[in-house]
């Protein structure tokens, strides 16, 4: 091995040292890019910490992507007998929006704090397969391309452009469709050959890409989190955010299959007609909705106990208490995960389950409200007696709180089985579901970017602009969806293009569309308040928040390896008690080799680029495009060279010497506000 | 999982551990050869159908213990895969004890196939 | 590349550096406990498989909503499954005895061993390219009575493969005939049973089927190209006993795929034959 010491003790951050580094060569001879930096390095970069960022930054661009899917949607419902848009296009917009939402924004947003925290919080230098965090990455851009390369060329159709030969995209198959329009649930048979167009084969294939993405770093992280902790980071020290990371991951690799499963099934009945879920010929629509959901519910605590998690994180910061609680909390969020697999047929309560089943199912999910509820009292018990300070990540997260809590109650009205047949299909889903994700969920997201964006840029955002977008957010929020309740109790039915003057929708559906528009204002100005901190940011100390946990004690911006050396972790909050409390961190003894750094690849890249030419080859390949089965072979094959390459030219390394400023560059700098609070 | 300190020590745990490989394999045939000829014995069903399942799992935790090294591996491992065999099984069993053929409407199905082929 | 043939001298403190190198909070290499994650994951992709299969067996007794358009044990070679089984099996003890040889560090019978799993990995994979074709086919068995240039009449039964190909053509059927036995005009056959070829099309059974049993043949391909990859690369000279947790981790995912074939030979294979 070609390890390389670098000993320079008056440069700070060894990251820059990369250049003067002589380049791994590989057992292929083939030189490893790890010389690099700009858009080379940010391509081939195993370094967790910068792909959580464009983890965060895809995400970001998605939600902005997605909102404007939704603000059409609301657009077209804002008053009755609109025609904005067509009924086609609404199909599309409200597939799309759910799709792109659940998988490109929030999946990954959460995925982008699991990244850059997970390793930091528990003493690691990354994760435990470094290049495989990579092939997650770019497997994800690959599916979400595939997704949304189905928009291009709608739009390519609906403004005329290439003129005719659009058409070779299958004679028989509807150019308006497109663009995935069967929902996200995607329900057969509507997704039958017969009644949905290409659009329904990139929404199949995206989605099997995105979860290859999602399980490679699911068992990343597991392993990561189970076997990297730093010396005395037991399981029950790690931080919340850790173990939520821990107990979601489980739940990826439980629960995708399923989808997976029944997508491939669905893609076989649409490419090579067998009858999985084609009732001419005695397949059964209804397993399709029963595999849907065994993923379909545990997904819904994929996106929540992330959002759970950075919430438990910042409330007991900003309160000055440690987290009430905390056994409590961990054990409620791996009750939820169980029991999730255990629910999943309440979706389906007016199909007719039979009476037992539904007994059954409406009681199991009335018992999952017990964990919830324990967590919420908990964070409540965290609060109790604090001295708290409402900074801005501190009221994103007791927004998320209450309306948590809203879309909680609801849940519970649907848990009864015969309210359930009531609202099933109506606004008040609509309503219930968007308390829990945007209430909920990106609420706790947004909180978290507050929170953690100083660490992560070294810049803080602008507070003032920050509790406007927290105003903005959660008031439009209410405003958008408080009124559907309203809606679906007088009756007005999802998924549906327009409605009708007389219904007595109109003023809440006008009420609603305002509130949307001033909610995009509000999350359009918080991603503009983070990507100025980025770039124009004041510079912010290690430690602004007085933080409890080990991503604290790492300089700003943190340096490649994480920690110059591995701290051995003395308590619970252990950097709170290194500060203010009595068991001071150590660190462990410099063995004089340096620190080994993973090199980095091309490898997972290339396997990125396959998965994105055969997904989008195999749609058209569906739709009956000349060749598009060379293509989709061209990009399984590149794959499988990619796997192979990666394989053969190992792990690799080098050596960083970290800086040797005396004893200061071992520990922690104090920020300001610690020493204050001494 | 072996902690030998030096090859001969480890060689000599390998070579033990080879009888009991030898030992399982024929073990495993022999079920696999019971399984194939009761199937064809004038049994009640309801007891052929017990013994085979009773000797799928028998070969099932026989192979994960001893061939995958479960019994000398750590218990963590023994129980992590456990969770994805129960969650699997779990869920087999109730979606397969929520399908039954009262919901399904053979005759509405051979209305639709005839409709179908005539569209065709 | 160096091409080493012989098991390289071994020091015992390579054994020493492996398990220092191998250190982590739970005891376990990341690369193992990554592998039973994947495992234990693998359980649900199966065992959605084997669900969908099972849920259909239960609704449609026939194997699809009309009666005739499969006929399951008629279709199934119990023997030829039987015997993949077996060899799958004794595949698994010789992969347990290559993990064990590596852990020994005698590179030389990881080899012969490996190439044993390999070999009949391909067995098993034959058997079931071989059993696909004929369920795709399907199969008759004829009676049939000829008469040659001097009037003599012979008769005799016959199974469709080759002479009656095609059932319904009668041409076809006495042109194949004369091919095969020179001299014998077919004068009469007779169908005595027919089993219907079973596609992905044709039936709900032959949809599941396929499907699942085709996706456990694709796990065997992807174990016996990695294997096959390991033992070429073992003649670079740089499998060393360090990649011992490599190759366990092959044999991981190896024996996993003969396990998911224990429940399938059961659930899928078997329980057919039971009279209910």
């Amino acid at each position: 091995m070609s390890a390389t010491h670098v000993a320079d003790p008056h440069h700070h951050h060894a990251v820059a040292d990369k250049t003067q580094l002589a380049p791994e060569k590989s057992h292929l001879g083939l030189t490893r890019p790890d010389r690099h930096s700009g858009i080379i390095d940010w391509l081939t970069t195993v370094d967790h910490k910068k792909i959580g960022i464009m983890y965060g930054a895809a995400a970001m661009f998605f939600f902005l992507v997605g909102g404007i899917e939704a603000l059409l949607i609301r657009a077209q419902l804002a008053t009755s007998e609109n025609h904005l848009i067509t009924a086609e296009l609404y199909n599309q917009l409200f597939t799309m929006h759910g799709t792109t939402m659940i998988f490109l924004g929030v999946m990954p947003l959460s995925a982008a704090f699991f990244n850059f925290l997970v390793p930091l919080q528990i003493g690691a230098r990354d994760v435990a397969f470094p290049r495989l965090n990579t092939f997650s990455l770019w497997t994800f851009v690959a599916g979400a391309t595939v997704l949304n390369v189905s928009w291009f060329f709608q739009f390519a159709h609906t403004v005329g452009w290439f003129g005719d030969s659009l058409t070779i995209m299958g004679a028989d198959q509807p150019l308006s469709q497109i663009a995935p329009a069967g929902g996200w649930f995607g329900y057969a048979p509507l997704t039958g050959r017969e009644y949905t167009g290409i659009g329904t084969d990139f929404w199949i294939v995206g989605l099997q890409i995105l979860g290859i993405a999602s399980l490679a770093a699911s068992f990343n992280f597991i392993v990561t989190i189970l076997n990297m902790r730093a010396p005395g980071m037991t399981m029950m020290r790690l931080p919340v955010f850790t173990w939520m990371t821990l107990i979601t991951s489980f739940l990826i690799i439980f629960a995708f299959p399923a989808i997976t499963i029944a997508l491939a099934e669905l893609m076989f009945d649409r490419l090579f007609g067998t009858n999985f879920f084609r009732i001419e010929n005695g397949g059964q629509p209804i397993l399709w909705q029963h595999l849907f959901w065994v993923f379909g519910h545990p997904e819904v605590y994929i996106l929540v106990l992330p959002a759970m998690g950075i919430v438990s994180e910042i409330l007991p910061t900003f309160s000055k208490k440690p987290l009430f609680g905390y056994p409590i909390i961990v054990f409620s969020g791996a009750v939820i995960g169980f029991l999730g697999f255990a629910v999943w047929s309440h979706h389906m309560f007016t199909t007719g389950l039979g009476k037992i089943a539904t007994a059954a199912f409406s009681l199991l999910t009335m018992a999952i409200a017990v964990p919830t509820g324990v967590k919420i009292f908990n964070w409540m018990g965290s609060l109790w007696g604090g001295r708290i300070k409402f900074t801005v990540p501190m009221v994103f997260a007791l927004g998320f709180i209450w309306m948590f809590m809203m879309g909680g109650f609801t849940g519970i009205m649907h848990s009864s089985a015969p309210a359930d047949a009531q609202q099933q299909d109506s606004y008040f889903v609509v309503a219930h579901f968007h308390y829990v994700l945007l209430g909920g969920v990106l609420l706790g997201l947004l909180a978290g970017l507050y929170f953690w964006v100083p660490k992560i840029f070294g810049r803080m955002p602008n507070q003032k602009l920050g509790y406007l977008t927290a105003v903005l957010v959660i008031a439009g929020f209410n405003i958008t969806f408080f009124p559907m309740h309203y809606l679906g109790l007088t009756g007005m039915p999802r998924r549906t293009h327009t409605y009708l003057g007389d219904m007595g929708w109109d003023l809440w559906n006008l009420v609603a569309t305002i509130g949307a528009f001033i909610l995009g204002i509000g999350v359009f100005l918080c991603f503009v308040n983070l990507a100025w901190t980025a770039v124009k940011g004041p510079k912010s100390p290690a430690d602004p928040w007085d933080g409890r946990t080990l991503e604290w004690s790492t300089p700003t911006p943190v340096p490649a390896y994480n920690f110059a050396a591995t701290p051995i972790v003395q308590a619970r909050d252990c950097y709170w008690v290194h500060k203010h409390g009595d068991k001071k961190m150590d660190y462990q003894p410099d063995d004089g080799h340096g620190i080994h750094m993973p090199s980095q690849s091309w490898w997972p890249l290339l396997c990125g680029f396959g998965f994105a030419l055969f997904g989008t080859s195999m749609a058209f390949y569906a739709a009956g495009v000349p060749f598009a089965g060379y293509c989709v072979i061209t990009g399984l094959g590149l794959v499988v060279v990619g796997i192979y390459f990666w394989a053969l030219e190992g792990p690799g390394g080098y050596h960083l010497e970290p800086p040797h400023d005396g004893e200061a560059a071992k520990k922690p700098t104090d920020s300001p506000v610690a020493t204050a609070a001494h | 999982m072996s902690h030998a300190t030096t090859w001969k020590e480890a060689a000599i745990l390998e070579n033990a551990r080879y009888h009991t490989f030898f030992n399982l394999a024929m073990a495993l045939a022999v079920l696999t050869g019971i399984e194939i000829v009761i199937i064809f014995l004038p049994w009640a069903a309801s007891i052929v159908m017990s013994v085979l399942i009773v000797l799928s799992v028998i070969k099932f935790f026989a192979v994960i213990l001893w061939f995958m090294h479960l019994i000398y591996d750590k218990q963590l491992l023994f129980w992590l895969f456990m969770a994805g065999m129960i969650l699997a099984t779990g869920t087999m069993i109730a979606l397969l004890a929520l399908f039954s053929i009262d919901d399904v409407d053979l005759a509405d199905i051979a209305s639709i196939t005839s409709y179908a082929s005539n569209l065709a | 590349m160096a091409s080493q043939t012989a098991n390289p001298p071994l020091d015992d403190k390579l054994l020493e550096e492996i398990h220092a190198d191998s250190h982590t909070n739970t005891g376990i290499e990341n690369k193992k406990l990554i592998m039973w994650l994947f495992l234990a994951s693998d359980c649900m992709f199966f065992g959605t498989l084997i669900s969908t299969h099972l849920i259909y067996r239960k609704l449609y007794p026939f194997g699809h909503p009309q009666e005739g358009a499969v006929d399951i044990t008629g279709t199934f070679d119990i023997e030829l499954t039987s015997f993949s089984t077996f060899i799958l099996l004794m595949s698994s003890f010789l992969m347990a005895l290559a993990v064990s040889a590596m852990h020994k560090g005698a590179i030389e019978s990881f080899r012969r061993y490996t190439f044993g799993v390999i070999l009949f990995g391909l067995i098993f994979l034959g058997g079931q390219v071989y059993e696909f074709q004929h369920f795709f086919h399907g199969q008759g068995w004829y009676e049939w009575t000829a008469t040659n240039a001097a009037g003599e009449e012979v008769s005799g039964t016959e199974a469709n493969e080759g002479v009656f190909h095609d059932v319904a053509d009668t041409a076809a059927a006495k042109a194949n005939f004369l091919h095969e036995h020179h001299g014998y005009e077919l004068t009469e056959f007779k169908e005595l049973k027919k089993v219907p070829g079973l596609s992905l099309q044709n039936s709900v059974f032959g949809s599941t089927f396929y499907v699942m049993t085709g996706t456990h043949g694709t796990h065997v391909a992807i174990g016996v190209l990695w294997l096959f990859s390991m033992l070429i690369y073992s003649y670079s000279g740089r499998l060393t006993p360090r990649n011992a947790i490599d190759v366990e981790i092959a044999g991981l995912y190896w024996h996993f795929v003969d396990i998911v074939w224990i429940v399938i030979f059961t659930v899928v294979y078997l329980v057919e034959y039971i009279e209910l």
